[in-house]
C-alpha cells in the first residue's frame, strides 16, 4: 500500500511521469490565492482563469504529442499569430476556419516530413518554419488589426445552454486529445516510438510493424492543428488579428509540458500532466500579477521554472 | 519432402564489408534447424533478411515454392515468419501486454485499444511459459531473464509457420531452457519450421534435427544432426583445427598487476577476489549477462561497487571511480579499456585510421597544447597489427570488420599500457583476423602485459586464456585453468554455485 | 547512380559547404543587378553590419560541433548592452566594459556547459531559458524602455578603418582565424571532433567528454560577450530588443556553412561564409525592394533547405 502511494507520488512504475507533484503545486497556489484574495474560488474568477489558460492548455496539449516522440515543435507560437491573422483577413467563417486548420496541417506536415523523412533535427526544422510563418504573418498583417468573424468571437465569449463557451472548448479539446493520446492505437504507438528513442531501441517499434515515420509526421500535424485551435480561441478573445500575439507560446508550451511530468527525451508523459502543467503556469502568472510582480520579472521567473523542471529530469543523452 | 522456406543464394553487404555471400538454406515443416557459426559469421544477418529487417542485395526467398519479398518485418510476420531477435527489442516504457501486441493491437469499440483482451491473452501466454507476471507490468520493471522470456512469448505466440529463435537462451538458466525446449518441441510437433541459433552445443544436440554452419558470411554446409558431433561441428565453424587458431599459452607468469579483493558489485551479492598476473590472459566466463561486464565496468565507474578494493600494479584504485573520468583514471594507471561494441563505443567510423589510433595518445595531453601527428607511431601500429588499408588517412568505416577491430586494438597497443581489459576481442571478425588478434594479445602478454578478457564465445575463452574465472549472479563462483576447461564444465560450475 | 555517388570526386563535392555556393550565387545576382555595388567600400559596410553575427557564429559552431547548441547569446548581448548604455557603472571606461562583457559571457557560458554536461539537461532548453531570464532581468531593470546612450568612443572605434577595411570586419576575421587555428592545431580541437563524432567512443578513448562540452560552452559564452561589445558599438544606443534573434540566425549560418550537430566538415570558414551569405542576402533583397517579412521568409527557407540537404546527406552516408 505504501509502495503504491510512493509510486504514484514519484511517478515511478508508470509511463505517465511525475504529474502528482505539479498537481499538489497547483493546489497549493490555489490555496494561497484563496487566502490572499478571498474570491479565488468564485465561479466567475475560475472561468476567467480558464479563459486565460485555455490557449496555453491547447498549445501545450499539441506540444505533448511531439515531445512524446522525443521531438520539439518551436513553430507553434508563430502558428498562433498566423491563425489570428488568417481569421482577420475578412470573409465567411466557414471558409476561414477550415483554411486555418488546413494551413496549420500543411505546416505540421512539412515539419514532420522534414524531421521523420529528411532527417532534419526537430529544433532546426521547426525553427526554420517559425521564421517562415512569422514572415508570412507579417505580410498578411504587419500590425494588429482587422476583424474576426462573429462566430469565432461568440464561440469564445458567448454562452450555450447557460454555460460559458470556454467550458465547451475545454471539454472538446480534452476529449479529442484524450482519444488520440490515451484511447487509440496512434497514441500507444507514439509512446512506443518515444520509448525507443529514449532507450536507444529506435528500431524496435518499426520491427513489429509500427509505421514510425508516419506516426511522427502525424504528431507534428497534431501539434500544428492544436496550435491553430489555440489561435482561433485567442482570435475570439482579442477580436482581431495580431502578428505578435503568439510570441513566446512555444516556450510556455514546452514549459507546461515539462512541468506536467512529460520527459523531453520521449516516451513518458500524459495528457493530464500537461493540463496540470499549463494550469500551474497560468495560476503562477495570475498570482504574480496579484502580487504586483512586474511582467518582465514574470517572464524571467517562467524561464527559471523551465530551467528548474528540466534540470530535475535526468536523461542519458548529452547535448541537444 | 518439400521445403517450406527456401533461401537461395542470399548476398548482403553493409558499407564495404560483405556480411553474406551467396548463402542458401532450406527449412522443413516439423523440424528444428540449428544455425551455427562464430560471432559475425552472418547468422543474424541471414535471419534478419528472412524476418524482413534487411533486404538482400542478391538472391531470393521462396515460401512453398513461390518467391516472396518483404519490405519490413511486419510483412514477414504476415507471411507467417515470427522472430525472437537477439538484441532485446522490448520497449521499457510499455507494459508486457503492450509490447506483445505492439503493431497488431486488438481494437475495441470506437477504435480504442482493447486492453482487457490484450491483458487476458498475455496472461495466458505468460502462464504457458510458466511465468507469473502481471501483463500490465512495465517492461522496465523486469529482470533480464524475464525480459528474454517475454521476448520469447512474443515470438512463439504468433500464428506463424516459421519461427526464428536468435540466441533465445543467452540469459537463461538450465530450468528455463528446459521450459523453452518444451515449447519448441510443441511447435515442431505442430508442423512448424524452427530456426534455432545458439552457441551452446548441448542445446543444439538436445533439440535440433539439422544444422547449417556459416563462416565469414559463406555457407560451410548443412548436415543432419545425427551425422555430426561437437568436435566436428566446431571444426566446421572455425574452418581449421582449433589448436591452429590459438597461440600457445603462457609458460611463466610475473607479479600481480591487477588485484581485485572482496569486491561486491551488487547490494546483496557475495564478495569475490581475482588477480591478473603479468604475462597472463585471464577470462571471465559464464552464462551471458551474469555480471561479467558489470564487473569490469565498475572499474571505470559505470557501476558503483558496494565494497572491496582494487589494486593496479600495487597501487590502490580509489573507489568508487567517478564515472565521467573512469577511463582516464585507469589509463593514468597504465590500463587500456577496449569496449565491446566497436561501432558504438569504440571507433570514430567517419574519421581516418590515424585519428582513431592517435586519439588515445592525444587524450593524455593538455587541451591547449599542440596536437602532434604521431605519424611514426601510427605507421608502426598499422604495420605491427597488419591493418590492410590504403593508408593511415583511410576512413575507418570503409574497412572490414577484422581491420576495424585491429584499429581499435591498435589504439590501446600504441598507447603503451601494461594491462588491457578487452570486452569481446573478436566480435564480427573473420577467422583470419581472429587468429591475428589472438596472437597480438598473446604477444602483449608475453612482453609482460596482463590481459583480462570477456567474451560470449566460450570456445574463444577456453582457447585464448590461461585461467578462467566463472562469473554467476554478479560474483565469481569458480576458477579453473583454461587448458583443461570445457564448455560443459564452465556451465556446471556456474549453475552449481 | 549509386556508383557515381560513391566516387571520391562527388563525395568531395558533396562536402563543400552550401554557404560557398549560396555566397557565389548571391554575388552573381548582385553583380548582374547592381554592378556598381560590388566594390570594396560598399561591401565593407555591408559586411561590417554582420560582424557581431559573424563573431557569435564562431562560438555557435564550436558548441554545435559537440552536439550542443547555444541560444543564450541574445540574452548576453542584451545584458552587456544594458550595462554599457544605462550608466549603472558611472565613470567606467572601455577596459572595464570589455572585462565586464567577457566575465558575463564566460559565466553564462560556463553555467550552460555545466547544466548540459553534468546535469544532462537539453541544451536548447537550458540556453533558451537562460536567455529568457536575462531578457526578463534587463527589461525589468530598464522598465521596458531603452536605457540610454552608449559612450561615444564605442561608435568611434566601430567607424575606424585599417586601410580600406573596416576595423570590426578585420577583428572578426582575425578571431575566425584564431578559432580556425585553435580547432585545427590543438588537442582541444581533437577532443571536439571526437565528442561530436561519437561521445561514447570518445569516453572510451580517454577523452574528457564532459570537460570538453563545458569548455566549448564557456568559450562560446566568452565569444558572445565579445559579440555583445561589437553589437553595442554598431548600434551606439541602449536597447531592450537588440540582438534577440542573433543566436538563431547564427545557428542558420552555421548549418549553411556545413557544420552541423556533431560534424565539422565546413570548418570555421564555411559558417563564416554562411554569415557573409546572409549579409549579401539582405543587400540583394533590399535591392529588389523586398520588405522585412520577405527577408524572414527567405531566411527560414534557406535554413530549412540547408538542413534538409545536410540531413539527406548524412542519411546517405549511413
Amino acid at each position: 500500500m505504501r509502495q503504491f502511494f510512493l509510486d504514484i507520488v514519484t511517478g515511478q512504475r508508470s509511463r505517465q511521469g511525475l504529474w502528482v507533484l505539479p498537481l499538489l503545486m497547483a493546489l497549493a497556489i490555489v490555496a494561497f490565492l484563496t487566502v490572499r484574495t478571498g474570491h479565488m474560488l468564485r465561479p466567475d474568477n475560475l472561468l476567467n482563469l480558464l479563459a486565460q489558460a485555455m490557449p496555453l492548455i491547447i498549445t501545450a496539449i499539441g506540444q505533448t504529442f511531439v515531445v512524446l516522440v522525443g521531438g520539439l515543435d518551436l513553430s507553434v507560437g508563430a502558428l498562433i499569430s498566423f491563425s489570428t491573422a488568417i481569421l482577420a483577413l475578412g470573409g465567411p467563417a466557414w471558409i476561414l476556419i477550415p483554411a486555418v486548420f488546413l494551413l496549420a496541417g500543411l505546416v505540421g506536415l512539412i515539419n514532420g516530413v522534414a524531421v521523420a523523412r529528411l532527417n532534419v533535427h526537430p529544433i532546426i526544422a521547426t525553427l526554420a518554419m517559425q521564421y517562415i510563418i512569422v514572415g508570412v504573418t507579417l505580410v498578411l498583417r504587419p500590425v494588429a488589426g482587422g476583424s474576426v468573424p462573429r462566430v469565432v468571437i461568440e464561440s469564445v465569449g458567448g454562452t450555450f445552454l447557460g454555460l460559458p463557451m470556454q467550458v465547451y472548448w475545454g471539454v472538446v479539446v480534452v476529449l479529442v486529445a484524450w482519444k488520440l493520446l490515451h484511447g487509440s492505437r496512434f497514441g500507444l504507438h507514439l509512446f512506443a516510438i518515444g520509448g525507443g528513442v529514449a532507450s536507444g531501441a529506435e528500431d524496435a517499434a518499426h520491427n513489429v510493424g509500427v509505421a514510425v515515420k508516419r506516426n511522427v509526421i502525424f504528431a507534428y500535424v497534431a501539434s500544428a492543428c492544436f496550435a491553430a485551435a489555440a489561435g482561433i480561441f485567442l482570435a475570439g478573445r482579442i477580436v482581431s488579428g495580431d502578428p505578435t500575439v503568439g510570441n513566446g507560446y512555444e516556450i510556455y508550451a514546452i514549459t507546461a509540458v515539462a512541468v506536467g511530468g512529460t520527459q523531453l527525451s520521449g516516451g513518458i508523459g500524459s495528457l493530464h500532466g500537461t493540463i496540470i502543467g499549463a494550469m500551474v503556469l497560468a495560476l503562477l502568472s495570475n498570482g504574480m500579477t496579484l502580487l504586483n510582480v512586474s511582467p518582465f520579472v514574470q517572464t524571467a521567473i517562467q524561464g527559471g521554472i523551465l530551467l528548474l523542471v528540466v534540470a530535475m529530469q535526468t536523461r542519458r543523452k548529452m547535448g541537444l | 519432402m518439400a521445403g517450406l522456406i527456401e533461401l537461395s543464394d542470399i548476398s548482403k553487404s553493409f558499407g564495404g564489408s560483405v556480411a553474406l555471400d551467396r548463402v542458401s538454406l532450406e527449412l522443413f515443416p516439423g523440424s528444428v534447424h540449428a544455425l551455427m557459426g562464430e560471432n559475425g559469421a552472418g547468422k543474424s544477418t541471414l535471419m534478419k533478411i528472412l524476418a524482413g529487417v534487411h533486404r538482400p542485395d542478391g538472391g531470393a526467398i521462396f515460401k512453398n515454392g513461390r518467391e516472396i519479398a518483404f519490405a519490413n518485418p511486419r510483412e514477414a510476420l504476415e507471411a507467417g515468419i515470427s522472430t525472437v531477435f537477439q538484441e532485446l527489442s522490448l520497449l521499457p516504457n510499455l507494459t508486457i501486454a503492450e509490447n506483445l501486441f505492439l503493431g497488431r493491437e486488438p481494437l475495441g469499440r470506437f477504435g480504442s485499444v482493447d486492453y482487457r483482451r490484450m491483458n487476458a491473452d498475455t496472461k495466458s501466454a505468460l502462464t504457458d511459459l510458466g511465468l507469473d507476471l502481471a501483463p500490465d507490468t512495465l517492461v522496465s520493471e523486469l529482470s533480464i531473464a524475464e525480459r528474454q522470456f517475454v521476448e520469447i512469448a512474443h515470438g512463439i505466440k504468433a500464428d506463424a509457420s516459421v519461427f526464428i529463435l536468435d540466441e533465445p537462451t543467452a540469459a537463461l538458466n538450465a530450468a528455463d531452457v528446459e521450459i523453452l525446449n518444451r515449447h519448441i518441441r510443441r511447435l515442431r510437433d505442430a508442423g512448424k519450421a524452427i530456426v534455432y541459433i545458439s552457441h551452446r552445443m548441448d542445446e543444439i544436440f538436445e533439440i535440433c534435427d539439422a544444422v547449417t554452419v556459416l563462416k565469414d558470411g559463406r555457407l560451410v554446409g548443412t548436415r543432419p544432426l545425427s551425422e555430426v558431433n561437437p568436435a566436428s561441428l566446431i571444426a566446421m565453424m572455425v574452418g581449421r583445427e582449433l589448436q591452429d587458431l590459438f597461440p600457445e599459452r603462457a609458460r611463466t607468469r610475473g607479479e600481480v598487476l591487477l588485484a581485485v579483493k572482496d569486491f561486491r558489485i551488487g547490494t546483496a551479492t557475495k564478495p569475490f577476489s581475482l588477480s591478473v598476473h603479468a604475462g597472463e590472459i585471464i577470462g571471465l566466463a559464464g552464462l551471458e549477462g551474469q555480471g561479467q561486464q558489470r564487473l569490469v565496468r565498475s572499474l571505470i565507474g559505470q557501476f558503483q561497487p558496494f565494497g572491496g578494493n582494487v589494486a593496479i600494479k600495487g597501487k590502490q584504485l580509489p573507489l568508487p571511480v567517478t564515472p565521467s573520468s573512469g577511463v582516464r583514471r585507469l589509463r593514468s594507471l597504465g590500463v587500456g579499456y577496449v569496449p565491446e561494441d566497436r561501432k558504438e563505443e569504440g571507433l570514430f567510423l567517419a574519421l581516418p585510421i590515424a585519428y582513431n589510433i592517435a586519439i588515445e595518445l592525444h587524450a593524455e595531453c593538455n587541451e591547449l597544447s599542440i596536437a602532434r601527428g604521431y605519424r611514426e607511431v601510427i605507421a608502426d601500429a598499422m604495420a605491427r597489427l597488419n591493418i590492410r588499408a590504403s593508408g593511415a588517412s583511410m576512413i575507418v568505416n570503409a574497412l572490414s570488420g577484422g581491420n576495424q577491430q585491429k584499429v581499435l586494438l591498435g589504439r590501446y597497443l600504441a598507447a603503451d599500457v601494461d594491462i588491457l581489459i578487452v570486452e569481446e576481442p573478436t566480435r564480427g571478425v573473420d577467422v583470419g583476423a581472429k587468429s591475428e588478434i589472438y596472437k597480438l594479445l598473446r604477444d602483449f602478454a608475453d612482453r609482460g602485459g596482463a590481459v583480462l578478457v570477456l567474451s560470449r564465445d566460450t570456445v574463444e575463452m577456453i582457447g585464448l586464456c590461461d585461467r578462467l574465472y566463472v562469473v554467476h549472479d554478479n560474483t565469481v563462483v569458480a576458477e579453473m585453468p583454461a587448458a583443461t576447461a570445457t564448455e560443459h564444465g564452465i556451465l556446471d560450475a556456474a549453475l552449481s554455485a | 547512380m549509386t556508383g557515381m555517388l560513391r566516387s571520391p570526386v562527388v563525395q568531395r563535392l558533396l562536402k563543400v559547404p552550401p554557404s560557398y555556393v549560396v555566397f557565389a550565387l548571391l554575388l552573381a545576382i548582385l553583380w548582374s543587378a547592381r554592378p556598381n555595388m560590388v566594390n570594396f567600400n560598399v561591401m565593407g559596410i555591408f559586411i561590417r553590419q554582420v560582424a557581431p553575427l559573424g563573431i557569435l557564429v564562431l562560438g555557435q559552431l564550436l558548441v554545435m560541433r559537440v552536439r550542443s547548441i547555444d541560444l543564450s547569446g541574445g540574452g548576453v548581448i542584451l545584458l552587456v548592452n544594458y550595462f554599457i548604455a544605462s550608466g549603472t557603472f558611472p565613470g567606467a571606461r572601455l577596459p572595464f566594459f570589455i572585462a565586464l562583457a567577457i566575465v558575463i559571457g564566460t559565466l553564462v557560458g560556463f553555467f550552460n556547459g555545466w547544466m548540459v554536461a553534468k546535469r544532462r539537461v537539453s541544451a536548447v532548453i537550458v540556453t533558451l531559458a537562460v536567455s529568457i531570464i536575462l531578457i526578463g532581468i534587463v527589461q525589468f531593470l530598464a522598465g521596458g524602455s531603452p536605457p540610454g546612450d552608449v559612450p561615444a568612443y564605442f561608435g568611434e572605434i566601430y567607424n575606424t578603418r585599417l586601410g580600406s577595411v573596416p576595423t570590426p570586419v578585420l577583428f572578426w576575421f582575425g578571431m575566425a582565424a584564431l578559432m580556425w587555428l585553435f580547432l585545427s592545431r590543438t588537442i582541444f580541437g581533437r577532443f571536439v571532433t571526437a565528442v561530436g563524432e561519437n561521445a561514447e567512443a570518445a569516453y572510451f578513448s580517454g577523452v574528457p567528454v564532459e570537460r570538453t562540452v563545458i569548455l566549448s560552452h564557456t568559450i562560446a559564452g566568452l565569444i558572445a560577450g565579445i559579440a555583445a561589445l561589437v553589437q553595442t558599438a554598431s548600434i551606439s544606443v541602449g536597447s531592450v530588443r537588440v540582438g534577440l534573434d542573433l543566436p538563431i540566425v547564427a545557428v542558420a549560418a552555421t548549418i549553411l556553412g556545413g557544420v552541423a550537430f556533431g560534424r565539422g566538415d565546413g570548418g570555421v570558414w564555411g559558417p563564416t561564409f554562411g554569415v557573409l551569405s546572409f549579409a549579401l542576402l539582405f543587400v540583394v533583397m533590399t535591392v529588389f525592394g523586398l520588405p522585412e517579412p520577405g527577408k524572414q521568409i527567405a531566411q527560414g527557407v534557406i535554413i530549412l533547405l540547408a538542413a534538409v540537404l545536410y540531413g539527406v546527406r548524412t542519411a546517405k552516408a549511413n
